[in-house]
């Protein structure tokens, strides 16, 4: 399958504990989904390699614990 | 690196009154010094530094500390804060290695290291040192620094590394071998035990065990969670109610205790938090610029928060400056630029605040980076350039290019001169990279107003393409451009001027032509005189050194370059190499071979620390020479072969011919005459070429290619190529059989020498020339000079040396009327320095007789002195040169 290059890569990262709304921005725009477990799931565009790695170490300096981090495909 | 150095980031947490001894941690940090590396890792708020800062204070060793911070991924400046930390230790340590740093080319990593290890393994007692933050550090050059630190660590030396994740080091070795001592987040976080004794006993709660349990599990024993936790029970009344919201939600610890304490807070304080959280470090002045509210102290405030535990660090002894827990700054200004959201500009202003408080007590690169954070494009170009030298030229230069490229292209049209800055900070890192900025600039001065600014833009630019020639030794566009940039650059822009006036130079003395080199070079020396010295004033002596040299003005040669030492410091630049280089040329010269050697020991140990640099190649040929003139022939083959390779390897092909000129006198005195005729031609060295054709016994052939390069030199005004080419032009005449042509041109040489006091030039072309000197003091000319020359040929022969590789000359012009035996026997005791009464009775015979055999010698000599006659006989080889 031919990789569309126009297309941004889509990340799933969950982290322990939940969110409120007003993060949104800390990550970039990434939207935020509360799961009954207790854990929260950070889904969104993310441009390249790099900017995953700086988004993992904001969810790293938070303290929040990083449960995965998973390429997923665009809804 | 010369930024000030930051006392605060050596500043070790001391011990708190209220905390909560855990003996079992301690111990833990107390085996670990048995082995290298102590690795305290886990995420924010697990209390490593208040851990290790606890435990340091009572190890009973001395320590020093740093916490690290963005900025130390500069290799330069890490080394030069671990240097300045060393010192809390060790007092005088890493002197050398500071200056290397502070050079305007560092020396390269695992050297400085290798120095500083080497220093900190004479260090007494055992020690530890501690790295805060560690996980800040992503550069891969200082991970490397680290790790090869780590491999060579010193015995009494133990390192403690507190970071927020498994640093790029190979711990798994470390842990194989049992050099690794851990402490990871599962043995940082509270026992409930130790939860029970925090919450208790320190934040003064009383807790049923049930609560602490429940709040344990709830953070999970995070210390971070907990402290919060308790800061806003002690606010609040109803602890079980706020126990069972806290426990029955899944909401983000931090996020969700951050907020409770944060609500019970007085409005001020909220603000005061908020705002300052925008500070990497406060002091309560700072805070109070920052805030423009004057109803609240910031000094008052921050003690006043310290005291409630509101995760606020003190960063020395005096409660002047502090930080906030890094956690808990990043949720702070998480929520400052929420609530900012619809007015960014807010949080602007606040970072332009701290910027012009940075900027009045001249802490510039903080003023810098607020001013960037700012997105205050004019102020933050206006600080890196102050008032005298840019900050990137005093070792800021990653912030500064960090910044360049966050700005979009639309803001560097804009502005032309950030274009400029642009190149010029990349020309400091990455060279290939500037020629596409100096064309962005010029673009973006397409079509604008000329008056003096861009003018003085557009001559920065045309320095900047001198400068990228330099490197590739490109002496044409050299000098058009230096030209250029001189036209155009104000006449009160000195210090570029001065750049460009010494690159112009650079370029004149490439071509060779030396005397628009001096006259360059004299100014750029005149106007240091007057603005005070820079590294070009060095630069351009050291030049005009070797321009005397090229004068034949061997003293005054010697004198530019001991100046250059005087200028250089103590311990000297190693830009002062050059000048030892040249000290060890004129002292060879001078024929004292160990004050020689002295100064290219010298050489090396400035060079040392540098990278590779097109002098190692001239300090090969010098050492080969050297060599020459012990008669080591193979060690000095052997040191031209690593120098060919070198220039070939590094690209300096401008350093060839020299090589090339050496390697020719070593095959010849091996014999090898195929060889050095091969290496003449391919470069066409007139002078080897003349030699080879002399080491072939074509005379002719010698003399035909020594005049006209002889009228070249003296066309162009190189005296030293001058005399060279006449001192073997002397000798090849000799070995043509034309005897008085030789001497004569020897005198004139020899007129041309001696103000110089050259020796070697001499010497270095052996037995041919100890004849022809004989045969000069025979004929009185200059007999000082010649008698002095004759000595230190003795002195060679007496070591076994002789400088010749050239085939025995002709026999020199036999005697029309041979000396008898008896004529003989007199003249060699006549040599010994017997007077006649003393020969007649050594021979048996009367004086008047000696006198006899005396005046028969000395018209079959053609002389008239006894002197003389000796002197001819030994030049007729009649007389051996020794007694």
């Amino acid at each position: 399958m031919a990789n569309d290059l126009d297309q941004p890569m889509v990340y799933q990262i969950r982290i322990k504990g939940h969110l409120g709304p007003q993060w949104a921005d800390w990550f970039g725009g990434l939207s935020i989904t509360l799961e009954d477990d207790g854990e929260t799931l950070l889904t969104g565009p993310v441009v390249d390699q790099a900017a995953l790695y700086g988004l993992l170490r904001k969810v790293r300096d938070l303290g929040m614990p990083l449960i995965s981090a998973v390429r997923v495909k665009p809804p | 690196m010369s930024t000030p150095i930051l006392a605060t980031k050596l500043y070790a947490p001391p011990p708190r009154p209220k905390i909560v001894l855990r003996p079992r941690l301690t111990e833990r940090l107390d085996e670990g010094l048995l082995c290298r590396l102590t690795l305290v890792s886990a995420p924010a708020g697990f209390g490593k530094t208040t851990l290790v800062g606890e435990w340091v204070a009572g190890c009973g060793r001395p320590a020093a500390w740093l916490s690290l911070d963005r900025e130390d991924n500069d290799p330069t400046r890490f080394l030069a804060y671990l240097v300045v930390a060393l010192r809390t230790v060790a007092a005088n340590i890493g002197e050398g290695v500071l200056g290397a740093l502070r050079a305007p080319q560092p020396p390269p990593i695992e050297s400085t290291l290798t120095t500083l290890l080497n220093e900190i393994a004479t260090i007494a007692d055992d020690f530890v040192f501690v790295l805060d933050d560690y996980h800040v550090i992503d550069a891969k050059p200082v991970g490397d620094a680290l790790a090869f630190l780590l491999e060579h660590l010193p015995p009494r030396m133990h390192l403690v590394i507190a970071t927020r994740e498994d640093p790029n080091l190979p711990l798994a070795r470390l842990r194989a071998r049992g050099q690794l001592a851990e402490l990871r987040a599962a043995d940082l976080r509270f026992t409930p035990s130790e939860a029970a004794v925090f919450l208790n006993r320190v934040m003064g709660l009383s807790l049923s065990p049930e609560d602490v349990a429940a709040l344990e599990t709830r953070t999970e024993g995070w210390i971070a969670g907990l402290q919060l936790a308790a800061i806003s029970m002690q606010g609040h009344e109803d602890t079980t109610g706020f126990i069972e919201s806290f426990t029955g939600s899944h909401h983000f610890v931090l996020d969700y205790l951050v907020e409770e304490v944060l609500r019970q807070q007085p409005e001020s304080v909220q603000a005061f938090l908020l705002r300052t959280s925008i500070l990497d470090r406060l002091c309560g002045p700072l805070c109070d610029a920052v805030l423009l509210d004057p109803s609240v102290s910031g000094q008052e405030t921050l003690e006043s928060i310290e005291r409630a535990n509101l995760f606020l660090v003190p960063l020395d002894d005096e409660r002047r400056w502090y930080r906030y827990h890094h956690l808990f700054a990043d949720l702070l200004r998480q929520r400052l630029l929420q609530g900012a959201a619809s007015s960014t500009g807010d949080v602007d202003d606040l970072h332009r605040r701290a910027s012009k408080w940075y900027e009045d007590n001249d802490l510039e690169v903080e003023a810098f980076q607020h001013a960037a954070a700012a997105q205050d494009v004019d102020r933050a170009e206006r600080l890196i350039v102050g008032e005298g030298v840019p900050l990137y030229f005093r070792g800021t230069v990653a912030p500064v290019l960090k910044w360049l490229e966050s700005l979009p292209k639309t803001v560097l049209d804009a502005r032309p001169s950030l274009w400029v800055m642009y190149a010029s900070v990349l020309l400091l890192v990455d060279h290939t990279a500037v020629e596409q900025k100096l064309q962005a600039a010029e673009a973006a001065l397409h079509g604008t107003e000329p008056d003096d600014r861009t003018r003085d833009l557009v001559g920065r630019i045309a320095s900047m393409r001198a400068t990228l020639a330099v490197i590739q030794h490109d002496a044409e566009t050299i000098i058009a451009q230096s030209r250029r940039a001189l036209e155009y650059l104000h006449p009160d822009n000195l210090s570029i001027r001065t750049a460009t006036t010494w690159t112009l130079g650079h370029a004149h003395q490439l071509q060779g032509d030396r005397a628009a080199a001096r006259e360059a070079y004299d100014e750029v020396i005149s106007t240091g005189k007057s603005l005070g010295d820079s590294v070009y004033t060095i630069a351009a002596t050291i030049n005009l050194g070797q321009l005397q040299e090229g004068d034949n003005r061997l003293s005054l040669a010697a004198e530019s370059y001991r100046r250059v030492l005087q200028l250089a410091g103590d311990p000297p630049q190693p830009i002062a190499c050059e000048a030892c280089l040249g000290l060890a040329r004129i002292a060879y010269q001078w024929n004292d071979l160990d004050a020689a050697q002295r100064h290219g020991q010298q050489f090396i140990q400035l060079t040392r620390q540098m990278g590779s640099v097109d002098s190692f190649a001239s300090y090969d040929v010098f050492l080969a020479r050297l060599k020459l003139a012990r008669g080591d022939v193979d060690g000095a083959v052997a040191i031209l072969a690593k120098a060919e390779e070198f220039v070939r390897q590094h690209n300096f092909l401008f350093r060839m011919p020299d090589v090339a000129a050496a390697q020719v006198l070593t095959f010849l005195h091996k014999g090898d005459l195929a060889k050095a005729a091969h290496l003449a031609e391919t470069h066409e060295l007139p002078v080897s070429r003349a030699r080879v054709h002399l080491a072939q016994g074509d005379t002719s052939a010698a003399l035909a290619t020594l005049a006209p390069w002889r009228r070249q030199a003296e066309a162009k005004g190189w005296e030293d190529e001058r005399l060279v080419v006449m001192v073997l032009q002397a000798v090849a005449l000799q070995a043509h059989g034309e005897e008085d042509e030789a001497a004569q041109l020897l005198g004139d040489a020899l007129a041309l020498a001696e103000p110089g006091g050259f020796v070697r030039i001499f010497v270095d072309e052996g037995t041919p020339m100890a004849r022809l000197l004989s045969e000069a003091a025979a004929r009185g000319i200059m007999p000082g000079y010649s008698a002095k020359l004759l000595a230190a040929f003795e002195a060679e022969e007496q070591k076994g040396e002789d400088g010749s590789y050239l085939p025995p000359a002709p026999p020199a012009q036999p005697l029309t009327e041979p000396l008898s035996q008896r004529e003989l026997e007199v003249l060699r005791l006549i040599a010994q320095g017997l007077s006649n009464r003393e020969i007649g009775k050594r021979l048996f015979l009367a004086v008047d007789t000696i006198k006899g055999h005396n005046r028969r010698i000395f018209a079959k000599l053609m002389v008239r002195r006894r002197t003389e006659a000796v002197a001819k006989a030994r030049s007729l080889g009649i007389l051996p040169h020794r007694n």
